[in-house]
């Protein structure tokens, strides 16, 4: 009854709670990169966009950001030129 | 053909690894395989009471790993099936008296001789993981549908993947339908999609366990115990059948006509 009374007032139940909090920690947790990955991370996307641009492949930075309820990758390049087609 | 080392493992204490490995090793043997199950966790041994096998410890798996007895005379063999056997481990030694090199060593001596090798890991993520994951092919992932059991899994995944080990699967214990039908416990759709490993089967939450450890026979041994089908059918999963899915739901009349009928 007083569980009734409680999702009327629009309280989750708490497997559904269970699941997005997991969601969240989960992804923090993986946010861990090894160097390894991180490295080969970079490589790929360096890849991708150089078919599309030259780009100065010294520059390249990729970090993860982690808000409270989100985790980010921000990477910044610098771009030389940007092809007319795709390569 | 040489057998397969299988390691049961979950991070997280007390999920149900050593009932998962005394349920899987006795199924395979009852399914006519050579089996063996080592208790890599060291200083806390356990396998041997939930076998039911505790009174016939002579020496243990430091002391085969030492050579300070033959790897024959260090093995158990169980009451019932003499297709299996037990290494117990070491009750007053520490976890770094082996190491990862001398289980791969001893694992690939084992699958000379058996059809499988089931590793008991111990809990967290330390030295006693290290050695247990060591000698192993494939990994069996026990988790719970908790928070803490979810998350220390996934951890452990991420660290057998990073140690190259990739063949992994996910088994779901003590998984309670009426409480998902509630919405207040995690479904298998849920923990799948947070842990995306295939899964191998989800047992029910079930009192038969701990019966059944309470007398040291495991529950494969019974017929028509849920909780003791789902470990059967874990097992044949294992062994590459292909058995549907059971998602460990509540029993139908169906269900008990059907046991009725084979009883």
């Amino acid at each position: 009854m007083l569980k009734a009374i409680r999702r009327f007032f629009g309280e989750k139940p708490s497997g559904q709670v269970a699941r997005q909090r997991m969601q969240v920690v989960l992804m923090h947790d993986r946010m861990d990169i090894s160097p390894d990955i991180m490295q080969a991370l970079k490589n790929d996307i360096l890849n991708v966009l150089s078919r599309y641009m030259e780009i100065d492949q010294a520059s390249i930075r990729v970090d993860l950001e982690q808000g409270k309820e989100y985790a980010a990758l921000i990477s910044n390049v610098q771009i030389k030129r940007i092809y007319r087609h795709a390569n | 053909m040489a057998g397969t080392t299988i390691v049961v493992t979950s991070g997280k204490g007390g999920v149900g690894k050593t009932t998962t490995v005394a349920n899987i090793g006795t199924m395979l043997a009852k399914m006519g395989h050579k089996v063996v199950m080592i208790d890599a966790d060291i200083g806390l041994r356990n396998l041997d009471v939930v076998m039911g096998l505790e009174n016939r410890i002579v020496y243990n798996l430091v002391d085969i790993i030492e050579g300070k007895c033959r790897t024959q005379q260090g093995m158990i063999r169980d009451r019932k099936l003499n297709n299996l056997c037990i290494i117990p481990a070491a009750q007053t030694r520490e976890k770094n008296s082996i190491n990862p090199d001398q289980m791969k060593t001893l694992c690939g001596e084992l699958t000379e001789e058996f059809d499988f090798v089931i590793i008991d890991c111990p809990a967290g993520i330390e030295q006693g993981f290290k050695n247990a994951v060591a000698g192993a092919q494939k990994a069996v992932v026990v988790t719970t549908p908790e928070v803490s059991a979810i998350r220390d899994a996934d951890r452990v995944i991420g660290l057998l993947e990073a140690g190259l080990l990739r063949d992994i699967h996910l088994i779901i214990n003590r998984m309670n339908q009426r409480m998902v039908k509630r919405g207040d416990m995690m479904s298998t759709t849920d923990i799948l999609s947070l842990l995306s490993v295939p899964l191998l089967g989800v047992v029910p939450e079930s009192e038969e366990v701990v019966i059944s450890t309470n007398r040291g026979v495991p529950l494969v041994h019974e017929r028509g115990s849920r909780a003791g089908t789902a470990f059967q059918n874990i097992a044949a999963r294992l062994n590459g059948e292909d058995v549907p899915a059971d998602d460990g739901r509540d029993v139908t009349f169906m269900d008990r006509m059907k046991r009725f009928l084979w009883s």
